[in-house]
């Protein structure tokens, strides 16, 4: 395998031979289509991702990201097809937006037999996926839209699409339309990375990810991709509630104005360090700091290994149920549940409360060892709370900026972090409100507005005239 | 020297497996797991195509000779006769129309164009009685004579064709079976009543390979030369066969293959040899039969005429050995659809489609002419393991359908809510 340093990129800026003929770099180079953009008139987007907006089509923060971009972009007038692993249960086609976003639920006949989720029966549904979406993508949607004149932007998200991808571009190709389609593949995890044929995809699509981190790690695979960095919808910019905020701290710190409040979410996964939240937890009570950690992990088994090393570390930890619960029910709840140093939320938490808890706790745990992009720390940026985030794909964080970087795995420098930022609110404060503005600049406008200078970009590689 | 000539061709397109192999969800329907073993896009696809080469010009073409006088005897596998229910039934009706002909003979096959007979002859008896009422309701002819897969033929063959109620058999006339007999008289096994026809193995390829060959000394054939070929074999008859497709798919349109068939009959005739249909060649040949003691290495008219033409390598072994688990998973599970998916599976068309494997060879390129060209794709490792996946999928989806487990997985089943 080829491995390629910085200097020697070459990923998007390779020029496509789909659709160039002989070495003609240069040439293509000098035919710029001035003044013309990506606009809704002119191109319609399809998105293939096996995580989408169904419940059951959601197991992380892949689902969140396609189902934001791909409504955003029907709420800025672009036709968008999103084909994902849908409910088997719900409708195989489902316009939204006066049907300019337009989902599909693809294999649901496999999902049938695996109602566990997106990622039950993986193999089967990504055989079927690969079967079965180049075809259509060919002939119910690029062939008419090229028909009218449009050219078709095509996103890929994660290992699953990329043999569809590579598929969808030779259909094209063999049908005389690749010329009319730019094809975006983004990789937001490193699973699976060895089912990649790279050469193949990074010959018919341009590779893109989500942080610079992604793109170091990648070059690891012989490939350099573009960063698009991920959005967060606009209304998570709403302020929160601020007497929310102190109604949680004041059940959390349990009549103890000093205890620390904080608050951890995402799944069981061991990338996420739940043991250095747990240890910082313990090492905070037993240096005479009283501590309440609220948390809300996934059904991964993980979880198991997390709650039995908080109980052995002698933390009280109070388990609480409840079945779509509203935000009032989980302020009850948490009012209700008595003394403990550990809150664990075993239900959905609605949104609201989620951001009650970034906005009211001290710190919001997002200390992941490794993150693609660490969409939960920008979410507690845009509510004004406090991230102590990980050092990895997390670009948007500045150490004692916007928010707390770890740049270790050591749960003492949680503690010693959390006490400095006690004896000093007026620093506390600085980084909410820097991380707000921070995160302002990542909605999910910014991100496509990035995404559309590439793509405009691509379009002058790829001679495509946008009229 | 020769004065009587049986020809005899058989219809068949195999119902091909898909590759890669498609993983068969857990507890799936058994519709499900039928769309996931075979490959009904690509086998449509062959079909149209070979129905446009072959199938439509060579019906028409024999039935102009039949009515002209010429004979010939015909064999449609069920596999052939489903396709074209689905993807043509008007192929089907001119099918039909040349059988009707008082001058064409109806012939039996075995109906999977499987192996079976050598996983279990009962039930290769069954069906060959099912194919033979099958045939006759759909084309309103009873087929006395039969061929079985790619002319099989071995003792307990024989016996059980006999025992079907068949009055004749055919089988190829190589000479490492027929020892120091000529193909060219009719035989029957030792004590037995069904009649063998035995195939004459250079002259059929000289048309069902050969004709095309322009390296071949004798290219090009032309039907006077191949009239008096026969006229000088000798013997009492000279039975000829081979695919269908022959005609307009192995030989294209442009190597003159119609135009030979076309002016075949006249030259039989100028040489003075008759055309018969098989079981009047029995009638006229039977009081002369003779007796060929049947060797049980079973022959074929595959390759050198034995079974390693399909058993002879590692990967068809292996192959045969997931066949053979398959059918008798099937049987356990007692469902007769998955029964007849197992049936499919054991189709020869498999393991033919791999004999090129650590081959090298004629055999091995007329193997790898019947491979679909879109397997190659996954190179030849690629294809066997791939292959082999599929029997390993319905081996394990079949699991479900088990009587024992049927209840247990059914509460499994509720428990996952489906």
């Amino acid at each position: 395998m080829v491995r390629l340093g910085p200097a020697e990129g070459q990923g998007a800026a390779a020029l496509d031979p789909h659709t160039l003929s002989g070495k003609g770099g240069e040439h293509v180079l000098t035919r710029v289509v001035r003044g013309e953009v990506i606009t809704p008139e002119n191109t319609i987007f399809v998105q293939l991702c096996f995580e989408g907006p169904d419940v059951y089509s959601t197991a992380g923060g892949l689902g969140t990201r396609v189902t934001e971009l791909t409504e955003m972009l029907a709420q800025q007038g672009y036709t968008t097809h999103l084909i994902f692993v849908g409910d088997p249960t719900l409708p195989a086609v489902e316009e939204r937006y006066n049907g300019r976003l337009i989902l599909k639920r693809w294999c649901q006949w496999v999902s049938a037999y695996y109602p566990a989720g997106v990622y039950a029966g993986e193999e089967a549904k990504l055989y079927d996926f690969n079967e079965s979406v180049p075809p259509h993508v060919l002939r119910d949607i690029a062939e008419p839209a090229v028909r009218n004149g449009k050219v078709v932007v095509i996103l890929g998200d994660d290992w699953q699409t990329a043999e569809a991808m590579c598929r969808v571009s030779d259909l094209l190709y063999y049908n005389g339309l690749r010329h009319r389609a730019l094809m975006l593949w983004n990789i937001n995890s490193l699973m699976s990375l060895h089912r990649i044929n790279w050469g193949r995809l990074n010959f018919v699509t341009t590779i893109t990810t989500v942080s610079r981190y992604m793109k170091h790690r990648l070059w690891s695979w012989g490939v350099n991709p573009m960063v698009i960095p991920n959005g967060i919808p606009a209304r998570l910019l709403e302020p929160v509630c601020k007497d929310d905020a102190r109604r949680l701290q004041d059940i959390a710190r349990q009549g103890d104005p000093q205890r620390l409040v904080l608050f951890k979410i995402g799944r069981f996964d061991p990338d996420k360090r739940w043991l250095m939240a747990i240890e910082a937890v313990a090492r905070l009570k037993y240096t005479g700091h009283p501590v309440t950690l609220i948390m809300r992990g996934g059904i991964e088994p993980h979880g198991g290994e997390v709650l039995m090393r908080a109980r052995a570390l002698g933390l009280m930890v109070c388990d609480l149920e409840a079945r779509h619960p509203s935000t009032a029910n989980c302020f009850d709840l948490l009012a209700g549940a008595g003394p403990a140093d550990i809150y664990n939320l075993r239900f959905y938490m609605p949104e609201e409360f989620v951001r009650i808890c970034y906005a009211g706790a001290d710190a919001v745990l997002a200390n992941s060892g490794h993150e693609p992009f660490g969409l939960v720390g920008l979410e507690v940026m845009a509510s004004e709370g406090l991230a102590f985030t990980g050092s990895t794909g997390e670009d948007y964080a500045t150490s004692f900026e916007n928010a707390i970087v770890l740049e270790t795995d050591d749960p003492d420098e949680i503690v010693g972090y959390l006490l400095h930022l006690q004896r000093h609110p007026e620093l506390q404060q600085r980084i909410r409100v820097a991380g707000r503005r921070t995160a302002e600049q990542f909605v999910w406008e910014e991100a496509f507005e990035n995404m559309v200078s590439k793509l405009e970009y691509l379009a002058r590689k790829q001679s495509i005239v946008l009229s | 020297m020769a004065r009587d000539l049986v020809m005899y061709t058989l219809v068949h397109q195999p119902r091909r497996l898909k590759l890669p192999a498609q993983p068969i969800p857990e507890g799936a329907s058994i519709g499900d797991i039928r769309r996931c073993l075979f490959d009904e896009t690509l086998n449509e696809r062959y079909f149209r195509k070979v129905a446009s080469t072959s199938y439509y010009p060579a019906v028409e073409l024999f039935s102009r000779l039949a009515r002209a006088g010429l004979k010939l005897a015909i064999a449609l596998s069920r596999s052939f006769i489903s396709q074209a229910e689905q993807w043509d039934p008007a192929l089907l009706v001119h099918f039909r129309n040349l059988i009707a002909e008082p001058n064409i003979e109806l012939v039996g096959t075995e109906p999977y164009h499987s192996f079976l007979m050598m996983l279990d002859i009962p039930a290769f008896i069954q069906h060959m009685r099912a194919m033979r009422d099958d045939l006759e309701r759909r084309f309103g002819k009873r087929a006395v004579v039969t061929d079985t897969t790619e002319m099989y033929m071995a003792p307990a063959v024989y016996h059980a064709l006999e025992r079907a109620g068949f009055s004749g058999a055919l089988m190829d006339g190589r000479p490492w079976v027929l020892g120091w007999r000529a193909p060219t008289y009719l035989y029957h096994y030792p004590g037995g009543r069904l009649y063998l026809l035995a195939r004459h193995t250079d002259l059929s390829d000289d048309i069902g390979y050969r004709f095309s060959a322009r390296t071949w000394s004798r290219w090009p054939l032309l039907a006077s030369t191949y009239a008096r070929w026969l006229r000088e074999t000798p013997g009492d008859l000279v039975f000829i066969g081979w695919d269908f497709e022959t005609f307009g798919e192995h030989h294209h349109r442009d190597t003159g293959i119609f135009e030979f068939m076309e002016r075949l009959p006249e030259e039989l005739r100028l040489v003075g040899i008759r055309s018969l249909m098989p079981s009047e060649a029995i009638a006229h040949h039977g009081a002369m039969s003779h007796d060929l003691p049947l060797p049980a290495y079973p022959t074929t008219w595959a390759g050198s005429g034995g079974i390693e033409f399909f058993l002879g390598n590692a990967a068809q072994q292996a192959l045969f050995q997931l066949m053979t688990q398959v059918y008798m998973v099937a049987q356990l599970t007692g469902q007769p659809e998955l029964l007849d998916c197992a049936c499919w599976m054991l189709q020869s068309d498999n393991l033919h489609c791999i004999q090129w494997f650590g081959r090298s060879g004629a055999e091995a390129a007329v193997s790898a002419y019947f491979t679909p060209r879109e397997w190659w794709e996954l190179g030849a490792d690629g294809i066997v393991r791939e292959q082999q996946q599929v029997y390993q999928n319905f081996l394990r989806a079949m699991a479900w359908h088990l009587p024992g487990r049927r209840a247990r997985q059914g509460q499994d089943m509720r428990k996952r809510g489906i």
